[in-house]
């Protein structure tokens, strides 16, 4: 694997009032041409995290490397660092041709170079017919082509996104992610993307890496992170709906081990060879991965509380044994609200968590 | 955009605010081309029906009022009306640039402490009248009684918690996003601050400055006070057409109001645009 383009060592934030630290202690390698999302809720350190990257706010201590060097001593301005904020900063009293051309007029880049840049920039964007339109007068996706624009301009070795899409309506939402994937893939940009919006994570992202409280819970493929969260946090902010997390006891039973809380039981397989097991274990399942099957022959069974549409599927909530579970069934022959269903699950797609680190185990 | 149509009912009460508002100005126009027998007739005259110059003629040759029989003005206003646009001009200008500057410095570089405003905000937290003996007492010591540099530090001091939180509500609204953006592009603060926070307020910028022209232009007390011999402004030139000889001169009077009405009409028809920015500034695109 070639050098990564950027390089957190420890890196750690504290504020003046010194209660918790915004950014504690985050170590993260990102390679060149790749995606990696920030995930986390809001105040997990995501943006200032990103803060810290481009120079608006300095580390308490740690590192920031960019192409193994250090940057921590460079302004801002200097960094070679583009960043596109969430509520656009587009400088709407300037057309969109002096928002393109700002950051290169300021590098003194000869005239003709700039407006070839600019150019370039609003094709590829499809802006070329909006270069004289002034800004106040763009709408929101318009506005965060330009901000994107912008920023693309100044030819970044390493581009930071805040929340980029957060302040766009569904549709234009859903048209600027193409957009982004369709520039990712042209210019090959190393991008770090912050969000809240797990969608827009599992959908741009090479990598996820999830934030919670300052620290990084887990970097992981966008592919395997979603299977294997390595922390119950991980699993219960990732999928929508997400995870079901089951906090319960295991206990030796026949061949295998029994999954109990209260009256709630599942048979289980036996632990993998040379895995103790433990008493108290957290057991996560996908709502995708439990199928509804008859009630007769079915491993639990329970009274079908709610059922939710969502177009193809129906998100639906199962109460069995005071457990209640969300699955999600076609919408296509649908069990109707109040009646029984039996729930079946495949035990390779079950994860384990542990009740004291609440960290994921192979256990079986 | 186009004007919808009024109901009566709102045309009814609009016309009569109107009418409320526009008198006075209009009476005073009549006022300042009425001949001296018409200034306090009774029963009233509306419309002067020999309309003169005379009351425009006196405030600048003193003697002219004497074709009419009346005397007793011994003053041009020519002194009041260059005093009154100089103190008012450069003390505007000196409480807009400083209000910006701490605008910008208590929304951008602030800690958050809403004490600093707060305390700016309590220069006016006293009627004029209470800190004027004070002004003079200090002011005479300093030498700066009866001088312009007197006159326009007051003017500008006084109006500076106006100017300081209007443009800090200008500031406020405006996203820090876009400075920072300008920083990462690669302007230092202070040039993010000039070619991107400024031209984006300026809307408030007009807004204020005028808001802020008008305290000056009209400010009584402290030029009352201030002023012996070597300066003046319209208000107080005002106070002094009153005569032992022929008492008030009304037409005078309404001459230079109507004289100093002029350069806020022309102000704020020239920045009306900006105006309705800075008045409804919200519209920085979210």
């Amino acid at each position: 694997m070639s050098k990564p383009k950027l390089e957190l060592v420890a890196l750690r934030k504290d504020y003046a009032d010194g209660s918790v630290p915004a950014v504690d202690g985050i170590d993260l390698a990102v390679q060149p041409g790749e995606t990696l999302a920030l995930l986390g809720p809001s105040g997990c350190g995501k943006s200032t995290t990103l803060n810290m990257i481009v120079g608006l706010e300095s580390p308490t201590s740690g590192d920031i490397q960019i192409d193994g060097r250090s940057i921590l001593g460079v302004p801002a301005g200097k960094r070679n660092v583009g960043m596109v904020f969430q509520d656009y900063a587009v400088f709407t009293s300037m057309t969109v041709r002096k928002n393109l051309a700002f950051g290169l007029e300021i590098r003194k880049m000869p005239k003709a170079e700039i407006d070839r840049a600019v150019h370039e920039v609003a094709e590829l964007l499809g802006m070329a017919d909006r270069l004289d339109a002034r800004a106040r007068d763009l709408g929101g996706s318009e506005l965060q082509r330009v901000a994107i624009g912008r920023t693309l301009a100044t030819r970044p070795a390493l581009l930071l996104l805040d929340e980029p899409l957060s302040n766009l309506e569904y549709a234009a939402r859903l048209a600027m992610r193409r957009e982004l994937r369709r520039l990712q893939q042209e210019i090959g940009l190393t991008i770090i993307y912050v969000t809240h919006d797990q969608i827009e994570a599992l959908s741009l992202a090479d990598r996820i890496a999830v934030m919670r409280a300052g620290k990084i819970l887990q970097v992981e493929q966008t592919t395997t992170i979603y299977d294997t969260p390595d922390h119950v946090f991980v699993a219960s902010f990732l999928g929508s709906p997400p995870m079901n997390l089951l906090r319960g006891n295991l206990e030796a039973h026949g061949q295998g081990m029994l999954f109990r809380i209260g009256q709630f039981r599942l048979q289980l397989p036996p632990p993998r060879p040379g895995m103790a097991m433990p008493r108290g274990v957290t057991l996560g399942v996908r709502p995708e991965s439990l199928q509804v099957v008859p009630a007769e022959a079915a491993p639990l069974v329970g009274q079908v509380l709610l059922a939710e549409p969502r177009g193809p599927e129906v998100v639906l909530t199962v109460e069995s044994a005071a457990v209640q579970l969300k699955a999600i069934a076609p919408s296509h022959g649908r069990p109707e609200e109040g009646s029984l269903v039996g729930l079946a699950v495949d035990p390779a797609s079950l994860v384990f968590f542990s009740n004291d680190t609440s960290h994921r185990m192979e256990l079986c | 955009m186009h004007a919808k149509k009024l109901s009566p009912l709102l045309a009814v009460v609009m016309g009569l605010a109107l009418a409320v508002t526009l008198f006075p100005v209009f009476w005073i126009v009549m006022t300042a081309i009425k001949p001296p027998t018409d200034w306090n007739a009774s029963p009233a005259i509306w419309i002067p029906s020999e309309p003169t110059h005379i009351n425009f003629l006196t405030l600048f040759d003193p003697e002219a009022i004497g074709a009419y029989g009346v005397g007793g003005v011994s003053q041009s206003a020519t002194k009041a009306v260059w005093g009154s646009v100089r103190a008012s001009i450069i003390a505007t200008a000196l409480s807009v640039s400083i209000g910006l500057l701490s605008a910008i410095g208590i929304t951008r570089y602030g800690n958050g402490s809403k004490i600093a405003p707060l305390v700016i905000l309590s220069g006016r937290m006293f009627p004029p009248a209470a800190i004027a003996v004070p002004f003079v007492i200090i002011f005479s010591n300093v030498g700066l009684t009866d001088s312009y540099v007197g006159l326009i530090a007051i003017y500008a001091a006084a109006t500076l918690p106006f100017s300081t939180w209007m443009l800090k509500s200008f500031v406020e609204d405006l996203p820090r996003e876009v400075e920072e953006a300008a920083m990462i592009d690669g302007r230092s603060r202070l040039m993010a601050h000039l070619t991107v926070t400024i031209p984006l307020i300026r809307g408030g910028i007009f807004a204020t400055t005028l808001f802020i022209f008008i305290l000056n232009w009209s400010e009584f007390m402290f030029s009352l006070v201030l002023s012996y011999t070597n300066i003046s402004t319209i208000p107080v030139q005002l106070a002094r057409y009153v005569t032992a000889t022929a008492g008030t001169l009304y037409g005078v009077q309404a001459a230079l109001a109507v004289l100093a009405m002029v350069p806020l009409m022309l102000m704020g028809y020239l920045i009306q645009s900006h105006l309705a920015r800075g008045m409804t500034f919200g519209a920085i695109k979210q």
